[in-house]
């Protein structure tokens, strides 16, 4: 019924200026296996800014967001091929210590995962891992993660209490201070609120909001109103492949692909 | 390819048909109050002018679906895109369906039928008017963005005659053929139509907006 | 009950016929398991005193008691559970952590399965034939590892089961702040399993305490209190397959009461683990 006045185009990713570039892919290649998974996918994140990650389910969003931080290589079937440059270093190369590279992107899942320790001990682990810090110098380090969390003011008298025993969303957030606690520069968020209620969704929209300012941030997510609200770029992916990628604004309210189109306006065929 | 969720489709076809129900109404308008201008018909441009009502009542009624649509569907892309058309196509049409009041209320104000030459002209400019928002209303109905655009270059064409048919009137007027009130009438008329004209433009551009998501103002007329 | 036309009444006739069946199969298990719990208690109950915990096992005719057995027993059971809680939590965690997909693993799993089921006398002669026959000697040491070999499996198969309960979100969000493998092992899995694994261990214990066939090719048996070990060693279940067959009553009352203690010690084991398999863990 729609008419357009040029022909649609298949694919559309918008280049960013290198100068605001964090995250940098390169042709990447996925296989669980034998079976692929991501096909040539190259797209860049911006840096300070939230990038979103959209599509039906399947479409590969959620292995991309694991190539990031080679959480995959943790499954020995699993095989990246390509280039995934941060701030020009490739992560995906041979001699890259991973676990100090995971300590400079951090990741947050869908299901809230607390340790089973303390509130404190949860935030710390993550510090204790790689650095030497005083008691002083980490409980400001703990303290500093759960107020960017907006955390604090809720746990602050029971620091010492099982990570358990908060509630979903209060544990999300934990899982974020957690996240952030070791300074890492980019955080990988994978559907961080499919678990919650809108009130505590809300609340981790408006945290992330706010971490942008000093994290680049990667966030999946199927709820396309949270990628309109939070995101400064979208990608919407499709079988594998990156369809469309641009400005939130722009794919919202003109899609340059036929496919972006239908998925957001909820024409799924 | 349709919604999955029917009732998307379902109000935006309603919302569509509302439209260009309007369209053909405002449509009907202008060309009757041109006609109960020229046979200088009181009995009827009476009708023509509490007739109005229902358009004022159909750009209510689209307006409070449109907002009703935006806020239940959250509507992004071209989804949005149609709504807020709808809205402002209505709006342009309500002044059309005005402008044709305005017509149809000065008819009873003249002293006397307008002279054969100069109704003449009236006609042909209410003729030209009446086809532009004709025109443009299908090309809304029928998702015709090529035939918005047709509309949309002609603009001018409509500007010009009306220039002319004004010269005429005022030429008229030192030739004493109506009375100086009766020619003030016409010329008032003769702009009204010309409004028109421009409104039809108007609503072309949003056709257009509405389908491609651009404006018309960014191309070059001829 | 309303009255119902045709097939409605068919299937609730079913449904009753049914019901009955399981109620009859419940009872009768019921009935045997109660029959066996009583006839333990008022034999048993009968045999105990203070003696049974002061005294060792007496010559026919003579007052006396189980200490060297219970004791004995208490000893094996606890070197055994040390060796295998030992080597069945480590295989339990490869198996899961490291393992879960591997052909080797396979294997492996296989393997201590078959080893879970494995008739406890044919343990009981291996370790004879490697620990009892070449020295000549029978040993509390030769028992406790034969009831070792018999809870390493329990003990292996319950941690890994218990470990792959555990969300693999927990395990990648600790290896996502850069934490290694081992590391989160230790820090976050086994730290979240405890439970679970608190309770393969008691089964474990549960299992071998009552343990009689292994033990008579190994332990054999003590007539004295003794803790070494090397020699051989009293213990409840042969004791009470000694007692038990013998033509004297004060020896048939100790062997009663014998088997109540160690059936009390497995049903309060048993509770136990089931207690801490319940704990809720969130508010």
């Amino acid at each position: 019924m729609n008419v357009q006045v040029e022909t649609p185009q298949e694919t559309a990713v918008l280049a960013l200026p290198p100068e605001i570039v964090k995250l940098a892919i390169k042709d990447l290649n996925f296989f669980y296996g034998q079976k692929q998974s991501l096909f040539d996918v190259s797209v860049s994140f911006a840096a300070n800014a939230v990038t979103a990650l959209i599509g039906p389910s399947g479409c590969g969003k959620s292995t991309l967001l694991r190539t990031l931080n080679r959480i995959y290589s943790l499954y020995p079937g699993q095989k990246a091929t390509g280039q995934v440059l941060l701030d020009g270093e490739d992560v995906l190369g041979p001699r890259v210590n991973v676990a100090a590279l995971r300590a400079r992107i951090g990741m947050v899942f869908q299901k809230p995962t607390p340790f089973p320790m303390s509130i404190f001990d949860n935030v710390a682990y993550g510090v204790r891992l790689y650095e030497k810090l005083g008691k002083a110098d980490l409980a400001n380090r703990v303290e500093d993660s759960l107020r960017r969390a907006a955390l604090w003011d809720e746990v602050k008298d029971k620091l010492r209490e099982s990570g358990l025993s908060l509630s979903g969303g209060q544990q999300q957030r934990l899982c974020v201070a957690r996240g952030i606690a070791v300074k890492p520069e980019v955080l990988l968020l994978d559907e961080p609120a499919s678990a919650l209620d809108p009130i505590s969704t809300a609340r981790l929209e408006e945290t992330i909001a706010e971490l942008k300012r000093d994290y680049t941030i990667v966030i999946v997510t199927h709820n396309m109103g949270q990628a309109a609200r939070l995101s400064d770029h979208t990608g919407f992916m499709y079988l594998g492949k990156l369809v469309e990628f641009g400005e939130t604004e722009q794919l919202f309210t003109n899609p340059v692909t036929t496919r972006a189109r239908d998925y957001i306006t909820g024409r799924f065929g | 390819m349709d919604h999955t969720l029917k009732a998307v489709d379902d109000d935006l076809d309603l919302l569509s048909h509302s439209v260009a129900a309007m369209g053909d109404l405002a449509v009907a308008q202008v060309r009757a109050a041109v006609d109960v201008l020229v046979r200088h018909d009181l009995t009827t441009a009476d009708k023509v002018v509490r007739a109005d009502n229902a358009i004022d009542i159909q750009d209510a009624e689209i307006e409070k679906n449109a907002v009703r649509f935006i806020a239940l569907r959250q509507p992004v892309a071209d989804d949005l895109r149609r709504p807020i058309a709808a809205m402002k196509i209505a709006m342009q049409l309500e002044r059309c369906g005005d402008l044709a009041k305005n017509i149809a209320k000065r008819v009873p104000r003249l002293d006397a039928a307008p002279s054969e030459a100069h109704a003449g002209l009236i006609a042909e400019l209410g003729r030209m008017a009446a086809e532009r928002l004709a025109a443009v209303v299908n090309a809304y109905r029928n998702d015709d963005s090529q035939g918005a655009y047709t509309v949309w270059l002609k603009d001018t064409e409509l500007d010009e005659r009306h220039e002319g048919v004004v010269r005429e009137i005022v030429a008229g007027m030192a030739a004493k053929s109506e009375t100086a009130g009766d020619s003030i009438h016409l010329i008032f008329i003769a702009k009204n139509l010309e409004r028109i004209g421009d409104h039809a433009t108007n609503i072309a551009e949003l056709v257009h907006y509405q389908l491609t998501g651009q404006d018309l103002s960014d191309r070059p007329k001829l | 009950m309303t009255t119902a036309t045709g097939p409605r009444l068919s299937r609730r006739i079913n449904e009753l016929v049914f019901l009955a069946f399981c109620w009859t199969a419940t009872v009768i298990a019921i009935l045997f398991l109660t029959a066996i719990l009583w006839s333990l208690l008022s034999q048993g109950v009968g045999g105990l005193d203070l003696n049974i915990f002061t005294k060792s096992t007496p010559a026919p005719g003579s007052e006396g008691g189980l200490i060297n057995a219970i004791l004995g027993s208490l000893m094996m059971c606890v070197v055994a559970m040390i060796g295998a809680v030992f080597v069945g939590i480590l295989a339990g965690t490869w198996l899961s952590e490291y393992a879960r997909d591997s052909h080797y693993g396979k294997v492996i799993r296989f393997l201590n399965d078959v080893l879970l089921s494995a008739p406890s006398i044919l343990v009981g002669l291996f370790v004879y034939e490697i620990l009892v026959a070449p020295v000549k000697g029978f040993s509390g040491l030769a028992g406790a590892v034969a009831l070792g070999l018999l809870a390493a499996p329990v003990i292996t198969r319950t941690t890994e089961d218990v470990l792959r309960l555990q969300p693999t979100a927990l395990r990648e969000a600790s290896v996502a702040l850069g934490a290694p493998v081992w590391r989160t092992i230790l820090a976050v899995i086994w730290k979240s399993a405890r439970g679970g694994m608190l309770t393969g261990a008691l089964l474990a214990f549960a299992r071998i305490s009552g343990e009689t066939a292994p033990l008579l090719f190994t332990a054999l048996n003590n007539q004295f209190l003794s803790f070494d070990l090397t020699k051989p060693t009293a213990n409840l279940p042969v004791v009470i397959f000694n007692f038990a067959l013998s033509a004297y009553d004060d020896w048939r009352r100790l062997a009663w009461a014998g088997a109540l203690l160690i059936a009390a010690t497995v049903l309060t084991v048993t509770v136990v683990a089931r207690i801490l398999a319940r704990e809720p863990r969130r508010s």
